[in-house]
C-alpha cells in the first residue's frame, strides 16, 4: 500500500466534506435568517385584525382581509384553470407523443416558458387583457395561471414517465383502450407526485408579484359578487410591495405581517407536498 | 436446419404461426418462423437469452405495437383470422389472449378492483356476480385463502410470489381463450414457483397456454410441447417429452443438456 497516496486521499477527503457542509451552512444560515427575520418582526403585535379588516390609510388599524381574499381568489382560479391544461399535455407529451416531432417542440417552448421571467408573463397578460381597459381580477388569475402550465406540464410528464412502461403493458394486454389505461393506471400510479406538483406550483404563484402589478395591481377596498373580477384586486405580494416601500410605520409591520403570512402558507404547502410524495400508493 | 414445425395431425390448431418475422427498427429479431399452437395445450418456448423466444410471444397479442418502431410480417392465424393484417380490434383480441409478465405488475388499486379491472371492462355485472367472479379468479389462481381477508387492501401490499398469482388470477377473470406467460416466474422464489406451476398444470385444462421460460426443468415440467429458438429462428419443436429425450438437432441438444445458453 502506498502510505503517501492514501494519505493524500484521506486529506482530499476531509477538505471536500469541509466544503460541503460550509455551503450547506452558508445556504440554511440566509434561509434561516429570513424566516427568523420574519417572525420576529411579523409576529411582533400580530392580531386577528389582520384577517378582519381590509386595507385602510395609515394610523386607522387597518387588516389584509382584502389582500388575503385577492390572493386566495386569484390563486384558485389560476389552478382551477392551470391544472388541468397542465395535466392534459403533461399526458400528451408522456404517452401520446414519446417519439414525436412535434412533442419535441411543445416540450422545448413549455420549457422555456418555464424558466421565462414573470414579468415578461404579466407584461403580455398586460397587452392583451388590460391595455386600454381597467386592471382586473381576472387578468391577475390568467397571469397566474400562465404560470401554473409550464409547471405542471413539466411534473407531469415526469411523473408519468417515471410510471414502468410494464405497467402499461399490463393493462393493454387485458384489451383496455388506451385512454382508459392512462386515466385508471397510470395516473393513479403517478398520482401522487403530480399532486405535489401542484401543490408546489401553488406555492410558487402565491409569492408571485411582478405579475400582479401589471394586471390586477391593488384594492385598497373589497368588492363584492362577481364584480370583484373585472375590478383591480389586492393581493399579499402587491400589498407588501406597495406598504414595505411606504412611510408610514403601521403598514410596514402590515407588510412584515404579510410576508409571515404568505411564508407559513408556502411551507404548509411544501410540507403537505412532502406528505404526499412519501404516500405511494 | 428446417424452421417448418411438423403438425400434430390429432392435435387442433389453435394458433397458427407462419413464416413470422419481427423488426425492432432495422434489426430482424425473428426469422420466417412457422408453428402451431395446440388447443387447451401448453406450449414452452425455450432458448438462449435474446433468441427471440419473448418477442416471439409478444407477437401473439400484438402487445409490441404500443412501441411505433416494432412490427411484424407473416401470418398468426387465430380462430382462421390472421391477427397481423389489422383488421380485427386489437382491445377484443388482447380480452381473449390474456398475458402474464416477467415481473408482477399488479395496478395501483385494492386486490379487489385489481381483478374487476378486466371483468369491468367488457362486462356490465351486479355487485354480487362481480364478488363471485373476483372470489373465483382468485381462488383458481390459489390465492384466495391468503387474500380473503384484505382484499381492500393495496395490490402492491403483497409479496412477489402473490403479486404474480393477482396478475394470473386478473388474467383469468376475463375468462381469455389463451393464456400467455412470459417468464412468470423469474423473479420469484422456488416455493412461489412450484405454486404457480401448479397451477398452469391446472388452468391447461381449460386454457391454452404459451409460456416463455428461460428454465428448461420448468418447460419439461409443465409443458406438453416445446418449442427450442435460437438467434430468431426456429430450431425444433415437438412433443416436449420427445424433445427433451431425443432431440433432433445438434444445438437443441448442446442446449437442453448444458453445453450452451
Amino acid at each position: 500500500m502506498n502510505r503517501a497516496l492514501y494519505a493524500r486521499r484521506r486529506l482530499t477527503n476531509g477538505i471536500f466534506l469541509f466544503l460541503s457542509l460550509s455551503a450547506a451552512a452558508v445556504g440554511m444560515g440566509w434561509l434561516g435568517l429570513i424566516l427568523t427575520t420574519l417572525v420576529m418582526k411579523g409576529a411582533v403585535g400580530f392580531s386577528t385584525t389582520v384577517f378582519t379588516e381590509i386595507t385602510k390609510s395609515p394610523g386607522s388599524n387597518g387588516g389584509l382581509a382584502n389582500a388575503i381574499g385577492g390572493s386566495l381568489i386569484m390563486t384558485s382560479i389560476a389552478v382551477v384553470v392551470g391544472t388541468p391544461i397542465g395535466i392534459l399535455a403533461g399526458t400528451y407529451l408522456a404517452e401520446y407523443g414519446r417519439d414525436k416531432a412535434h412533442a419535441f417542440v411543445v416540450r422545448f417552448v413549455n420549457d422555456i416558458l418555464l424558466s421565462a421571467p414573470s414579468i415578461l408573463i404579466g407584461l403580455f397578460i398586460y397587452e392583451i387583457l388590460v391595455r386600454g381597459r381597467p386592471y382586473s381580477g381576472i387578468a391577475g388569475a390568467v397571469a397566474l395561471a400562465v404560470i401554473v402550465v409550464p409547471v405542471v406540464v413539466r411534473i407531469t410528464e415526469n411523473m408519468l414517465l417515471l410510471v414502468p412502461n410494464t405497467l402499461r403493458e399490463a393493462a393493454a394486454a387485458l384489451g383496455t383502450p388506451r385512454n382508459f389505461i392512462i386515466r385508471t393506471v397510470t395516473w393513479r400510479a403517478a398520482r401522487a407526485g403530480i399532486v405535489t406538483g401542484v401543490l408546489l406550483a401553488i406555492a410558487r404563484i402565491s409569492g408571485e408579484t411582478a405579475p400582479l402589478l401589471f394586471t390586477a395591481l391593488n384594492n385598497s377596498g373589497w368588492v363584492n359578487g362577481i364584480e370583484a373580477l373585472r375590478q383591480p384586486m389586492a393581493s399579499l405580494p402587491a400589498v407588501i410591495y406597495f406598504y414595505a416601500g411606504s412611510a408610514y410605520d403601521d403598514w410596514h409591520q402590515l407588510a412584515w405581517e404579510g410576508a409571515l403570512l404568505i411564508t407559513l402558507a408556502v411551507l404548509t404547502l411544501s410540507v403537505v407536498a412532502r406528505f404526499f410524495e412519501s404516500r405511494r400508493y | 436446419m428446417n424452421s417448418m414445425a411438423p403438425v400434430d395431425q390429432n392435435q387442433k390448431v389453435r394458433i397458427d404461426i407462419q413464416n413470422l418475422s419481427f423488426y425492432y427498427g432495422a434489426t430482424k429479431a425473428l426469422k420466417n418462423v412457422s408453428l402451431p399452437l395446440y388447443d387447451q395445450k401448453v406450449t414452452a418456448f425455450i432458448g438462449p437469452s435474446g433468441c427471440g423466444k419473448s418477442t416471439l410471444l409478444r407477437v401473439l397479442n400484438r402487445i409490441y405495437e404500443l412501441y411505433p418502431k416494432q412490427r411484424a410480417e407473416g401470418k398468426v392465424l387465430f380462430d382462421g383470422e390472421n391477427i397481423l393484417d389489422g383488421k380485427q380490434d386489437i382491445n377484443l383480441l388482447r380480452a381473449k389472449i390474456g398475458m402474464v409478465f416477467q415481473k408482477p405488475t399488479p395496478f395501483p388499486m385494492t386486490i379487489y378492483d385489481n381483478i374487476a379491472y378486466g371483468i369491468k371492462l367488457y362486462e356490465r355485472t351486479r355487485k354480487s356476480v362481480l364478488d363471485d367472479r373476483v372470489e373465483e379468479a382468485l381462488t383458481r389462481a390459489a390465492l384466495w385463502n391468503e387474500v380473503k381477508g384484505k382484499l381492500k387492501e393495496s395490490g402492491l401490499s403483497l409479496s412477489g410470489g402473490q403479486q404474480q398469482r393477482l396478475c394470473i388470477a386478473r388474467t383469468v377473470a376475463t375468462k381469455p381463450e389463451v393464456i400467455l406467460l412470459d417468464e412468470p416466474c423469474s423473479a420469484l422464489d422456488p416455493i412461489s414457483t412450484a405454486k404457480i406451476e401448479e397451477l398452469i398444470d391446472e388452468l391447461s385444462n381449460e386454457y391454452t397456454i404459451v409460456i416463455v421460460t428461460h428454465n428448461m426443468q420448468q418447460a419439461s415440467r409443465v409443458s406438453d410441447y416445446t418449442a427450442f429458438m435460437f438467434l430468431g429462428e426456429l430450431i425444433e419443436f415437438g412433443t416436449t417429452e420427445r424433445l427433451f429425450t431425443s432431440p433432433q438437432n445438434k444445438r437443441t441438444e448442446e442446449y437442453i443438456t448444458g453445453r450452451f445458453g
